[in-house]
C-alpha cells in the first residue's frame, strides 16, 4: 500500500456525520467544502429532480419532507416488518416500501425506490468528496463507526453503503470504542468508562472496560428516540404558541416554509445558548398576514433559563436511562473512572450539570463532543493503514454480539461470546431432551438476551438420523466457525454416528450482489450525468454572458447601420443566432448550445466591429 | 410620460382586473399620442362594446378570484409594470430573439393589429389579450391572462402552449438577470434593513436561505417553489439591491 495514501475515519450518525483523518500524527476533522465540520445525514430529491445531500437537503427537509430521507441509520440493515422499522414508519415523513425480495426496506424519494445502504452511501460519498477536496486526491479507504448494538446485518449494510460510495471499509468499529480511543490517544487508561452520547436523534449510554489495547463494551443502553431534535421541537412549540397568542389564529406549523425557518432558528438558538445566556430569534416575513395584509415577523428572545425550563424533562430522562443502564450492568457510579461526553447536545450546560451530579464527577471535555467519534475512527484507520509498532492501539475485528443456539425452554445458549476476535471456531456439546429422539432443530441466533425469542434468528436447520437412545445419552457437538470475512458456519454432529448437518450464515444488508452491481453502474451513470449538467451550466452561463454583451452593443450597432447601407443582413443573421442560443438555453439542449457557440462568438465579434465603427467584413484599424 | 406601449399594457391590466373605465381612460390617452394606432382602437371598441348594461359586465370582468396557490405578492405585478423587453416595431434584438426562442412561433400573433374582431366571451378576450401581451414582450401580463383562462378551461390547448412558452421565457429572462446560477448570492444590505423591505413570506423564506453558502441553482432546488416563482423573487431581490 502506498505509504502516503490518504485514509479517513467516518462517524456516520443518525442526524449528522463527520469525517476525520490523522495528519502528522495529529487527528483532525476535515471540514466540508463549505467549511462546516458536521454534515447532516440527510438526502433528498428536490422538486427539480436534483439530488441534495447534507446541509442543502436539511434546509428543505420540511418544505419537501416527503422526498427527504433522514435517520436512515434507524433502518439500515433492518428487515421489513421489524418492530424498529414499524416504529420508524410512524414518525418518518417519507414512504418506506419493502424491497424486491420482501425482506429489506426501500425509501421512496422523487418517485424512485432507494435501498437504505444507497441513502447512507450518498452521505458517505459527500464526506468522501470533502476529504478528496481536502487532500487534493482520491480517498478510498475508511474506518466507519456504528453503534455498539448493531448486529452483523447492520454492519454489513454499513459496509455496503461504503462500497456504493466508492470506499473500501477497512474496519467497522463501535462508536463508544471510537470515542474512548480518541480520549485515550496517547494516554494509558485502565478503568471503567461511561460514554454518554446524546446526539441529534438518539441517546446511547455505553459502559466500557478500557485497558491497555482493550476496549470492551460491557453494557449498552439508551433511547433511540431521544436527542437534540426533541430539544429543538420544544423551542419550536414555544415559538409557535407565543406567535399564535400575538397573531390570533395563525398556526405556523401549518405553513411548511415557516416551520422550516422555525426549526433552523430553534436549533441555532439552542446552540447559541450553550455559550451565551440570551439568543435573539429574528425571523422577518415569516408568515403571510391575514386577508392579504403585510407579511408577519417573529421576534423573540430566548434565555438559557427558558430553554432549560422547556427541556428539563428531557434532561431528566437521559439521567434515568443512564441510571437504568448502570443498574442493569450491575455497575455503581463510584466504579466509573471516566465519563465521556459525546454528541452535540452534551454541550448544553444543563446536560453537563446533570451528568456531573449523577456520576459525582466532572465529565471529560478534552475533545469536541461532536467530533470525538470520527477522530477515534481516524486514529484507528491510521493504526490499521500505517502501523507503528507499539505506538498505537490496534482494535481487532470482533463479533459484535453473542452467537449461539436455542435450547430447551426457549433459552439462548451462547457459543461464541461477543467481542471474540475473528476468525474463530468454538464448539459446545449438547444432548437430546427426549427418549428416542431422532432429530434435533438447530436455531442459530445472535443477540444479548437470555431468551431466544428476543434475539435475532440468523438461520436454522435440522439434524436427523440421530441414533435412538434415552434422553441425555446422545451427544451432539455444535460448532461455530467465523471466517475473517464474518461468514458464520454452524454444524451439528452426532458424535456416535458421525451424522452431520451444517448451515452457512452470511450477514446480509438486504442487497443482492446483482443489485449491488446495478447500483454501482447507476452511480457511474449519475456521475456522468452530473458532469454533463456541469458542462451545460458552464456553457449556459457563458452563452448568456455573450448574449448580454451582444445586446449591450446593439444600440451602437443600430446607430452605425443607420449611417450605412451595409451590414443589415449580417445583423439579422446575428439576431438569428442569438435567438437559437436562447432557444437552446430554454430547452436545456447542450448539443444545440455547442452548435451555436462558435457562431455566437462570431456575432459578438461582428457587433464589436460595428459598434467600434468597422463595417462588417471590413478590416479593423 | 408613458409610451403608447406602456399605456396599452396598463390598460390591458386594468381591463383584466375588471376596471374597464380605467382601461378606457388609458387607451384613450394612448390614442391621443398615436391616433392611428389600430390596436388601441380595437381595444376601445371591445371595451365599449361590453359596457352597456354593465352591472353584469362588471361582474363578468371581475370574476370571483380563485384561491391563489400562495399569498398575493407585491412583486407579482412588478415585472409587468415595466416590460422587460420593449422594442420599436421592426427593430431591436430582443424581439427577434424572443420570437426565435418561442418554439411555438406559429401561434404568436405578429406585430400587426388584429385584423379580425375579437372573439366573443371572456376566454376569447383573455386569449387575445394574452397573445397581444406576448407579442409586446409582457410575458408576465400574458401569463396572468393565460392563468385566468386555464382556471376556467384547464384543457385550453392554445392557453397551455402559451403557458409553457410564457413560463420558460420568463424563467429564462429572470435567470438571465441573476448571472451565473453557480454564483452564491449574499445579502447586500444590513440585516436590520431587511425589515424595511416589502416582501411576502415566500420571498422572506428565500431571503433567509441566502447566506453566501448556497448558489442560485441550490436555491431553486431548496425553495420548494415553482422555478418561475423562485426566479422572479430572486430577480426582484437582485433588482432591488437586496442581494448581490
Amino acid at each position: 500500500m502506498n505509504e502516503n495514501e490518504p485514509f479517513i475515519g467516518i462517524d456516520l450518525g443518525t442526524t449528522n456525520s463527520v469525517v476525520a483523518t490523522v495528519i502528522d500524527g495529529v487527528p483532525r476533522v476535515i471540514a466540508s467544502r463549505t467549511g462546516q465540520t458536521l454534515t447532516p445525514s440527510v438526502v433528498a430529491v428536490a422538486r427539480n429532480g436534483k439530488r441534495l445531500v447534507g446541509h442543502m437537503a436539511k434546509r428543505q427537509s420540511i418544505t419537501n419532507a416527503e422526498n427527504t430521507a433522514y435517520a436512515a441509520k434507524r433502518l439500515i440493515g433492518r428487515r421489513w416488518g421489524a418492530p424498529e422499522v414499524e416504529d420508524a414508519r410512524k414518525v418518518l415523513p417519507y414512504d418506506l416500501v419493502p424491497g424486491p425480495e420482501g425482506n429489506d426496506i426501500r425509501a421512496m424519494l422523487g418517485g424512485r425506490a432507494f435501498s437504505i445502504p444507497e441513502v447512507s452511501a450518498l452521505v458517505l460519498a459527500e464526506l468522501k468528496a470533502d476529504a478528496e477536496a481536502f487532500f487534493g486526491r482520491r480517498v478510498t479507504k475508511a474506518v466507519i463507526t456504528v453503534p455498539a448494538y448493531f448486529n452483523d446485518g447492520q454492519r454489513k449494510a454499513t459496509k455496503d453503503a461504503g462500497r456504493i460510495a466508492g470506499l473500501e471499509v477497512v474496519r467497522i468499529i463501535n462508536e463508544p470504542t471510537s470515542a474512548a480511543l480518541a480520549y485515550g490517544f496517547g494516554k494509558q487508561m485502565e478503568k471503567k468508562v461511561v460514554v454518554f452520547d446524546l446526539g441529534g436523534g438518539t441517546f446511547d449510554v455505553s459502559i466500557l472496560d478500557v485497558g491497555k489495547s482493550v476496549y470492551d463494551v460491557i453494557a449498552v443502553g439508551g433511547d433511540t428516540y431521544l436527542g437534540g431534535e426533541d430539544f429543538d421541537r420544544r423551542v419550536i412549540d414555544w415559538l409557535v404558541f407565543s406567535f399564535a397568542q400575538e397573531h390570533e389564529a395563525i398556526d405556523l406549523r401549518q405553513d411548511k416554509m415557516a416551520l422550516q425557518r422555525l426549526r433552523d432558528a430553534a436549533e441555532h438558538a439552542k446552540i447559541e445558548l450553550s455559550e451565551g445566556r440570551q439568543s435573539a430569534i429574528h425571523l422577518p416575513f415569516l408568515a403571510s398576514g391575514p386577508e392579504g395584509k403585510a407579511a408577519l415577523h417573529l421576534d423573540r428572545q430566548l434565555s438559557r433559563e427558558k430553554l432549560e425550563d422547556l427541556t428539563q424533562d428531557l434532561v431528566d430522562k437521559t439521567i434515568s436511562v443512564a441510571d437504568r443502564t448502570l443498574r442493569d450492568a450491575g455497575v455503581r457510579t463510584s466504579q466509573i473512572g471516566e465519563v465521556l461526553l459525546v454528541g452535540g447536545m452534551t454541550r448544553m450546560p444543563r446536560v453537563q450539570q446533570a451528568v456531573k451530579s449523577y456520576f459525582g464527577r466532572e465529565p471529560s471535555r478534552g475533545v469536541h463532543p461532536e467530533e470525538v467519534v470520527a477522530l477515534g475512527a481516524a486514529i484507528q484507520a491510521h493504526a490499521l493503514l500505517h502501523p507503528q509498532k507499539g505506538k498505537e492501539v490496534l482494535l481487532l475485528d470482533v463479533t459484535p454480539q453473542n452467537l449461539g443456539i436455542m435450547v430447551v425452554g426457549g433459552y439462548f445458549a451462547t457459543i461464541i461470546p461477543r467481542n471474540t476476535t475473528v476468525p474463530t471456531s468454538q464448539s459446545h456439546m449438547f444432548s437430546t431432551v427426549q427418549d428416542d429422539q431422532t432429530a434435533v432443530r438447530i436455531a442459530v441466533l445472535q443477540g444479548a438476551s437470555d431468551k431466544a425469542m428476543e434475539n435475532e434468528l440468523l438461520g436454522e436447520f435440522v439434524l436427523d438420523g440421530i441414533r435412538p437412545a434415552r434422553r441425555g445419552e446422545v451427544e451432539i457437538e455444535v460448532t461455530f466457525d467465523i471466517s475473517a470475512d464474518g461468514i458464520v458456519g454452524v454444524s451439528a454432529r452426532d458424535s456416535a454416528t458421525g451424522t452431520r448437518q451444517s448451515i452457512t450464515v452470511t450477514a446480509t444488508s438486504g442487497l443482492t450482489e446483482t443489485e449491488m452491481r446495478r447500483i454501482l453502474e447507476e452511480n457511474l451513470d449519475e456521475m456522468l450525468t452530473r458532469r454533463q449538467v456541469g458542462d451545460f451550466e458552464r456553457l449556459r452561463d457563458r452563452t448568456r454572458a455573450v448574449i448580454a454583451e451582444i445586446e449591450s452593443l446593439s444600440p451602437a450597432v443600430k446607430e452605425a447601420l443607420a449611417r450605412s447601407r451595409f451590414g443589415k443582413d449580417a445583423v439579422l443573421r446575428a439576431e438569428d443566432v442569438v435567438g437559437r442560443a436562447r432557444n437552446a438555453i430554454a430547452a436545456q439542449d447542450l448539443q444545440q448550445m455547442i452548435a451555436v457557440e462558435e457562431q455566437l462568438d462570431r456575432a459578438l465579434q461582428l457587433f464589436k466591429g460595428l459598434a467600434g465603427g468597422t463595417p462588417p467584413g471590413g478590416k479593423g484599424p | 410620460m408613458a409610451t403608447v406601449a406602456e399605456l396599452l399594457d396598463q390598460g390591458v391590466k386594468s381591463y383584466t382586473r375588471g376596471d374597464s373605465a380605467e382601461a378606457e381612460r388609458l387607451w384613450l390617452q394612448a390614442l391621443e399620442i398615436d391616433p392611428k394606432n389600430e390596436r388601441v382602437r380595437a381595444y376601445l371598441r371591445q371595451v365599449r362594446g361590453e359596457r352597456p348594461g354593465q352591472a353584469a359586465g362588471a361582474d363578468r370582468a371581475r370574476p370571483e378570484r380563485p384561491e391563489p396557490g400562495f399569498a398575493p405578492s407585491p412583486w407579482d405585478a412588478g415585472p409587468a409594470s415595466s416590460p422587460t423587453v420593449l422594442v420599436e416595431e421592426g427593430a431591436g434584438l430582443d424581439l427577434g430573439a424572443i420570437a426565435e426562442k418561442s418554439d411555438i412561433r406559429p401561434l404568436v400573433a405578429d406585430q400587426r393589429p388584429p385584423s379580425r374582431p375579437p372573439p366573443a366571451g371572456d376566454v376569447a378576450t383573455w386569449m387575445e389579450g394574452a397573445r397581444e401581451l406576448f407579442a409586446l414582450g409582457d410575458f408576465s401580463g400574458s401569463l396572468e391572462m393565460i392563468e385566468r383562462i386555464l382556471r376556467v378551461d384547464p384543457t385550453h390547448a392554445e392557453a397551455r402552449a402559451y403557458l409553457r412558452q410564457n413560463e420558460s421565457t420568463l424563467v429564462a429572462m429572470y435567470e438571465s438577470k441573476l448571472g451565473s446560477l453557480a454564483t452564491r448570492p449574499r445579502l447586500a444590505i444590513h440585516p436590520e434593513e431587511v425589515l424595511w423591505l416589502n416582501l411576502d413570506h415566500r420571498a422572506g423564506f428565500l431571503l433567509a436561505q441566502i447566506d453566501g453558502a448556497v448558489s442560485y441553482e441550490d436555491l431553486f432546488a431548496l425553495s420548494g417553489l415553482p422555478r418561475l416563482d423562485t426566479a422572479r423573487i430572486l430577480a426582484s431581490l437582485v433588482a432591488e439591491g437586496v442581494i448581490r
